[in-house]
């Protein structure tokens, strides 16, 4: 018994009689709540905070790479104006000469929907909450502005407004469809389950794969629809060589990657509603539309916002498709902000590919937040409140 | 009350219905089980095409693929091993001596790994086939980063499900000033990084002794677990050129152990995350038993936490393997020769001066994927469970 | 709020169900009155639910008719049968309201808004939740949780009301409570009702007939004081009473039963050579053992409160003996126990089937 008493576990033990016999054992116990978290807390500082940080400095000089290392001059924020208003503009942020009415109109709507909603929660958050409203309106009215100027007036968009098309259009895109084929499946269908294994199978493709893969099947000369196009007698027209078609190329080619991961959450998701709601719906007389939106869509909404914010974080890396399928052509227009920084990495320009990278930074952190805050937190609240 | 007009006699029903409605709970109406076998059936063709299509190119010779699309093995095209052939047996390294000692060379480095400042490790073997070459990288990398990955992610997430950690937000602000002083200190007075590094560790430990107890703002676990989680927003593309030069200040670019750290510190927020609600699952009664019986935390963790949450812990796993085995990015970055992973090889395959061997790249593109369909086939429920768990509970 | 669809007649037409090898129902008949409060009760398992399930077309039965006001519903919607249901589960909707609940069935049939609220209102009063409309069912107790179920049953007045087990979870009180108002509403409205339960008082207290199954097979269907008095087999007999009828094992021989070397003068005769005799603790009294028809010994006494229940062993068997209050009686001490003849029940072992 005595034994039993030395070795157990005594929160209160006090140091100074263990310190002497102390084992190396206890020593470890005594301390193990440090040593569990440390390697997983050391790793990250060292490989994502540390370069983080790191990470500013090479976007605030220009460097060089000389026989004795590294060679930083410092340059100030010269290599993020390149983007705004220098030589990169257009690469970055598109043409942005003229502005026409139509982009007025839609400038002037989203900054004053923006202001409203500002003007809506000054009464109902913390400075500090209000802060975060204002940097998220102030990166809104900013899209909205260049949207106005290049996209809406016609010229050619730079990566900036590709990227956000990959990710706006791409996730909304992927998300009905995903959302969709998991409402097939949760019906009862036969052979649901092999369809189950079937539609989740591209998620685990690597990305290069998919390009590749894509690649040859989009080809017009070589490809698999090669006599469908002749027949349409489209066999002249090439997608990779006209800028929206190519950014659809690749953006339906990710989703052909990413549905399955919507669809296999909104799958667990739906067949989670228990299903005796279901079927006390029914015996009180509602029918099939009245069930989804009733009782099985508000059910999901808490899973299908989650789903939606690791879907569209991803999304902002989008990288490996259109280097592989277009490498960025036709010009610059289907270039993701990863790709374009990676250009520039491969031209030697590091300080202003880390500016390039950072810019891609901020656009994610503010966009994900944004959504995180004012979208997923609420209906996490109310479905656990 | 409302008396809707209640169809009872099932003759009575009007064809709209007899189409529409289901026959009873639990059953499709024609028209919804027509529609939904085509959307099937559709979305089916759309996700398998692609798939078919890289199959039956790596079976295609040049001629094959260039005179115009051939659909079907045998009907309008004669398949052969050619591309096969090119990756495996022509090769003249492809032999099995060659892969034997490189075998040989991997039990061995993951020994001399162990006592390194002992024994040197030894270069992978030189005269080795590519592919073979790439996929020993591959699975080496891939292992190594999961494991490492899984085991500090599942610990880390465990203490924060049992344990409470309130770390001072002073202390912190400290770290973070220190990290820049360091940064400014080596990038702009040359200054050596290990000694900066050193010295401003040695302040930062002097520094929160001191100082620590007048800071009283403390953080709380769930403010340490959102910060891990939230890592994954960090594109890769911030992180890399840092990393890159990191490595290279160390000597350790193009080298196993780089790929093998990044890659499990790029899949650490998905191990805590998901693992963090498995381990909260958990009834906490079983290991306060163990601890009255005194076992001690590793013991707990290790002989009970662990086994309990085995399904967990698998699907994890081979989420974080898939996630490691398909990462093209930084491998470009770090596996500039030796270490050159399987995606590295599928892209390399792009830049031959004869154009691309499409057939060739096709043939590993397939090798590359049969190993995660196969793992996808068992691993979809899992995933699908684990993530719902992780997004119900936030 | 007329009763004008009051009084529709339920049967169940041979119905047979099974999950895969496991049969749950066998063959099922059972004509239910129109405007009828029967009692479905069971043990745990016996499939009751179940029946429930395939009257409302939540399942449908392997073989058989569903019949509700004399027309085949077999192969009819749930939607389109008229019933509302209780479920066991309670099957509350996490992301309504109370109110929203219960309010449920009016909303999908489009009753205009004050309606509706004044409906709620009223269901909710009757099953006394007027104060907790604005709660969502997670901030309820198990019991409150019931009684929306409840309350979003009876806001409708549909042609059959089905409850599972509806007052399983509230406390004797309120059980007693809603006792009385299901049944003052279920005479006033006429609506045919099927009640599940497994408990007998409340079986007894509320229905006009009791159906009782065991192992899916309908064992005796008859009003309360039939069952009581008049079991049909040795099952219903044991398991209605409380405490449970005394079971003596033995043979019929002629016009006794003989059971230890005692014979036992019985109403009924007949030859079988393993019966059951049975009888209930308030039809045996404790007296002499040289009086008594079976002899045994005190086992265990035990105060009720107006009577005391004592327990004797008589060779293998026990029999439990409802005695006055004031009895007393060393354990151990020597005991016979009596009964009157006529309140005697013999049942064939084998079959388990009454002897008359
Ligand atoms: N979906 C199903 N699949 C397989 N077996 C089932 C299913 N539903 C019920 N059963 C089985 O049918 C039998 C009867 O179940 P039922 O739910 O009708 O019992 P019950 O009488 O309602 O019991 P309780 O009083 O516990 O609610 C049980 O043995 C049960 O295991
Ligand atoms: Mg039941």
């Amino acid at each position: 018994m005595a034994d039993v008493t030395n070795n157990s576990y005594q929160p209160g033990t006090s140091p100074a009689g263990a310190s002497s016999g102390m084992s190396w054992g206890e020593w470890l116990d005594r301390h193990s709540r440090t040593f569990f978290i440390t390697p997983a807390v050391t790793l990250i500082l060292i490989f994502a905070i540390f370069p983080t940080f790191y990470s500013i400095v090479f976007a605030l000089s220009r460097v060089r790479f000389t026989a004795d290392g590294l060679q930083f001059r410092f340059v100030g924020l010269q290599n993020f104006a390149k983007q705004f208003f220098g030589n990169d503009q257009v690469h970055f942020l598109g043409k942005t000469e003229g502005i026409g009415v139509l982009g007025w109109v839609f400038f002037g709507a989203v900054t004053a929907a923006v202001l409203w909603w500002l003007y809506r929660s000054l009464r109902i958050t913390s400075p500090v909450g209000m802060l975060g409203r204002l940097i998220s309106a102030a990166m809104a009215i900013f899209i909205a502005w260049i949207m106005g100027a290049s996209l809406l007036a016609g010229s050619t968009i730079g990566t900036l407004l590709t990227t956000l098309f990959y990710v706006f259009v791409g996730c909304a895109l992927q998300f009905v469809i995903g959302t969709g084929l998991a409402f097939l499946c949760s019906q009862p269908i036969a052979g649901k389950n092999f369809f189950r294994v079937i539609f989740f199978i591209p998620l685990m493709v690597t990305p290069l794969g998919v390009g590749y893969a894509m690649k040859m099947v989009a080809d017009i000369t070589k490809g698999p629809f090669e006599p469908l196009l002749r027949g349409f007698g489209i066999e002249n027209w090439v997608w990779s060589a006209d800028p929206w078609a190519a950014r659809f190329v690749m953006m339906i080619c990710d989703s052909w990657q990413w549905i399955p991961f919507i669809f296999i959450c909104m799958l667990a998701a739906l067949e989670n509603v228990p299903r005796d709601h279901v079927e006390a719906a029914q015996v009180d007389g509602a029918s099939s539309v009245q069930i989804f939106r009733e009782i099985t869509w508000p059910q999901i909404v808490p899973v299908a916002v989650t789903v939606l914010l690791i879907r569209t974080i991803e999304a902002f890396k989008i990288v490996d498709l259109p280097n592989i399928m277009t490498g960025g052509g036709p010009g610059s227009s289907t270039e993701s902000m990863t790709l374009h920084s990676l250009y520039i990495w491969r031209s030697n320009d590091i300080g202003t590919s880390a500016a390039v990278a950072y810019l891609l930074l901020i656009l994610t952190v503010v966009v994900c937040a944004s959504f995180f805050n004012y979208v997923v937190l609420g209906q996490l609240r109310k479905a656990r409140a | 009350m409302s008396e809707a007009p209640f169809k009872f006699e099932k003759a009575n029903r009007g064809l709209m219905e007899r189409l529409f409605e289901p026959p009873a709970v639990g059953r499709m109406s024609p028209v919804a089980n027509v529609v939904a076998y085509f959307l099937l059936a559709v979305w089916s063709i759309f996700v398998l095409f692609p798939l078919y299509w890289v199959v039956i190119t790596s079976f295609k010779d040049a001629a094959a693929v260039n005179q115009g699309p051939f659909y079907i093995p045998f009907v309008d095209f004669v398949p052969n091993l050619n591309a096969w052939r090119a990756q495996f047996t022509e090769d003249a390294n492809c032999n099995l001596s060659s892969i034997g000692r490189q075998f040989g060379l991997l039990v061995y480095n993951a020994f001399a790994f162990i006592v390194s400042p002992v024994v040197t490790l030894q270069p992978m073997e030189p005269q080795i086939c590519k592919i073979f070459l790439a996929f020993t990288n591959s699975i080496v990398v891939s292992a190594a980063s999961t494991a490492l990955c899984v085991a500090i992610g599942s610990m880390a997430a465990y203490a924060l499900v049992r344990v409470q950690y309130k770390p001072k937000f002073g202390n912190i602000m400290m770290f973070v000033a220190l990290t820049v002083l360091v940064i400014a200190a080596t990038t702009y007075t040359r200054a050596p990084w290990w000694a900066s590094s050193a010295v401003a560790l040695a302040l930062f430990f002097f520094l929160a002794r001191a100082l620590g107890k007048h800071f009283t703002r403390t953080l709380g676990n769930g403010d340490i677990l959102f910060w891990i989680i939230s890592q994954r927003i960090l594109p890769p593309i911030v992180v890399i050129i840092p990393i890159y030069v990191m490595f290279q200040a160390v000597g350790l670019l193009d080298t196993h152990l780089a790929l093998i750290t990044v890659y499990a510190v790029a899949n650490l927020p998905i191990v805590v995350w998901l693992m963090y609600d498995f381990f909260s699952s958990l009834p906490i009664e079983l290991e306060e038993s163990a601890q009255l019986d005194g076992a001690t935390r590793f013991g707990i963790f290790w002989d009970i936490v662990l086994p309990l949450t085995r399904p967990g812990l698998a699907a994890t796993t081979l989420l974080t393997l898939i996630l490691s085995w398909n990462e093209y990015l930084f491998a470009v970055f770090l596996a500039t020769a030796k270490v050159q992973t399987m995606p590295i090889m599928v892209a390399a395959k792009n830049a031959g001066e004869k154009g691309v061997f499409w057939w060739e790249m096709c043939a590993i593109i397939v090798v590359m994927i049969i190993p995660v369909i196969i793992m996808a086939v068992f691993l979809q429920r899992f995933i699908a469970k684990g993530v719902l768990l992780g997004a119900v509970k936030g | 709020m007329a009763s004008g669809k009051a009084g529709v007649p339920v049967s169940f037409d041979k119905i047979q169900k099974s999950f895969g090898p496991v049969r749950v129902l066998e063959e099922l008949n059972l004509q239910v009155e129109p405007g009828e409060f029967l009692v479905l009760l069971g043990a745990s398992g016996s499939g009751k639910t179940t029946a429930l399930r395939i009257l409302s077309g939540l399942e449908t039965a392997s073989a058989g008719r569903v019949l509700i006001g004399g027309r085949d519903v077999t192969d009819i919607l749930p939607k389109y049968r008229d019933i509302s249901m209780v479920f066991q589960s309670y099957a509350l909707y996490p992301h309504k309201t109370v109110a929203e609940n219960i309010g449920f069935p009016l909303k999908v049939r489009k009753v205009p808004q004050a309606e509706q609220e004044v409906q709620i209102r009223d269901a909710a009063a009757q099953v006394q939740l007027g104060e907790l409309l604005h709660r969502y069912p997670r901030e309820l107790s198990g019991g409150q949780r019931q009684r929306v179920a409840l309350a979003r049953a009876i806001i409708r007045r549909p042609s059959v009301f089905l409850m599972d087990e509806p007052l399983s979870n509230l406390d004797a009180k309120l059980r007693g409570h809603m006792r009385a108002e299901l049944k003052h509403m279920q005479e006033k409205f006429g609506i045919t009702t099927i009640y599940v339960t497994h408990d007998q008082i409340e079986a007894m207290t509320l229905a006009r007939r009791v159906a009782i199954l065991e192992r899916g097979v309908l064992q005796q269907l008859a009003t309360p004081a039939e069952i009581y008095n008049n079991p049909a087999n040795l099952f219903v007999a044991q398991f209605i009473g409380s405490p449970p009828m005394n079971v003596v094992q033995g043979a019929l021989d002629g016009k006794a039963f003989m059971s230890n070397g005692a014979a036992i003068a019985t109403s009924v005769g007949g030859r079988i050579a393993k019966a059951v005799l049975g009888v209930r603790p308030e039809d045996c009294s404790v007296v002499a053992p040289a009086k008594g028809a079976i002899k045994g010994e005190i086992y265990a006494t035990e105060l009720i409160g107006d009577h005391t229940l004592v327990t004797l062993k008589a060779g293998n068997d026990m029999l439990t003996v409802k005695a006055a209050k004031d009895f007393t009686a060393k354990l151990g001490e020597k005991a016979g126990v009596a009964f009157s003849t006529d309140r005697l029940f013999v049942f064939d072992e084998c079959n388990g089937l009454r002897v008359r």
